[in-house]
């Protein structure tokens, strides 16, 4: 452990020390930390600002509703990497591990050239139901990601991945009817 | 800082992080619950405890509840310790196959010296407590574990089976007329590892968090 990762943990263990005792401010400030150590550790795991930011939001829940797993004496630092870990690993397992990027500017790989002259409702009856209802929500009636993910009621990097994947097959099918 | 993870926090500080006690009661009881539910269950529809043993005296009882009153502590000692991030638990692990090691050596031992039948009587009554009684006392040990944040789900699912397979064992051997190493490792100690194969496989979807 270097010097910098001995302080924060040193800070982190004094901040839920305080908390515990039921000094909220310092829950704030521990839970802010706990964010910024969250980041550094998953930042070259995670292609995306917009999932890196999903994982640390997680990662936070978490730490709030499981914060009796912390033993009170116990360092906080190993205690936080492994639910970073966990909280990884669960993305991971639930949008599938693949290197893909899922921003919003990730949504949009056909130039609307290419869809101009097609019927999109018969485009999207050749997706997925599921991806289908996540283009016309997101490209259609102009939701957010976010609230057609609340719509839905999944997660947002669930609906980023339906989307992306759903654009990436129209764009494979508009490429098809071109050949 | 992202505005949503700011707003998160403002909204976690609010609700505090005072200590709550450190959920004892809540990984205990329900460990206890399947334990006793089992022994209940059983001295309802099985007769005549410890009968078995008028003859024999208490030696294969002892043996049989050596290991699995063993399996039925360490493994939530494991299981409270999976349960915790960034907690050591491989030492535990070792501990859980400590009593495995000592049924195998006896196993052999008893190979060697044994002219006992095999599989004997009631071998069918055995494996139905087994296969029915251990699967509840895992229900329980998930119902326990999920109070937790355990990180290795598989691991977690694994001495989760271990417990269910040793509560079913300790509920059911004052009624087992089966003695000798060779019942001990067909009827018993199979079973238990097919509870905790079942718990390994089952672990990431059950005990997800």
């Amino acid at each position: 452990m270097n010097v910098s990762q001995d302080k924060t943990g040193s800070l982190l263990d004094h901040l839920i020390a305080k908390a515990r005792e039921g000094d909220r401010r310092a829950y704030r400030e521990f839970l802010a930390e706990a964010a910024i150590v969250v980041r550094k550790q998953l930042a070259r795991k995670i292609g995306g600002d917009g999932e890196l930011e999903d994982i640390v939001q997680d990662v936070l829940i978490a730490c709030h509703e499981k914060h009796h797993t912390l033993d009170p004496g116990r360092p906080v630092g190993p205690w936080l990497r492994a639910i970073a870990g966990y909280k990884l690993i669960d993305h991971w397992r639930k949008r599938g591990r693949s290197p893909i990027v899922l921003d919003d500017t990730a949504d949009l790989p056909v130039a609307a050239d290419d869809l101009a002259s097609v019927d999109i409702a018969a485009l999207l009856g050749e997706l997925p139901e599921a991806q289908a209802e996540a283009i016309r929500m997101t490209h259609i009636e102009g939701l957010t990601s976010q609230e057609a993910s609340e719509r839905v009621g999944i997660g947002l990097s669930a609906m980023k991945l339906r989307v992306h994947r759903g654009m990436n097959r129209l764009k494979e099918i508009v490429e098809e009817s071109k050949t | 800082m992202n505005k949503n993870t700011d707003d998160l926090i403002a909204a976690l500080a609010d609700n505090g992080a005072q200590a709550q006690g450190r959920g004892v009661g809540k990984f205990v009881l329900p460990l206890i619950g399947v334990a006793a539910l089992c022994s209940i269950a059983l001295g309802l529809v099985l007769d005549d405890a410890f009968s078995p043993y008028a003859e024999t005296g208490p030696a294969p009882l002892l043996v049989k509840w050596g290991f699995s009153v063993s399996l039925a502590v360490l493994a939530p000692l494991t299981l409270w310790l999976l349960g915790r991030p960034g907690r050591d638990s491989g030492w535990m692990l070792i501990a859980l196959a400590v009593p495995f090691a000592a049924v195998s050596a006896m196993f052999v031992v008893d190979l060697a010296m044994s002219e006992q039948a095999f599989p004997g009587k009631a071998w069918q009554t055995c494996l139905t407590a087994m296969t029915v009684l251990s699967p509840l006392a895992f229900a329980g040990a998930v119902i326990a574990v999920r109070h937790l944040a355990p990180t290795n789900l598989r691991r977690a699912g694994l001495v989760a089976g271990l417990f269910g397979g040793g509560v079913a064992m300790t509920a059911y051997a004052p009624f087992c007329p089966g003695s000798g190493m060779a019942y001990m490792v067909v009827f018993y100690c199979l079973p238990i590892l097919s509870m905790a194969a079942i718990g390994f496989l089952t672990g990431p979807r059950l005990l997800r968090w």
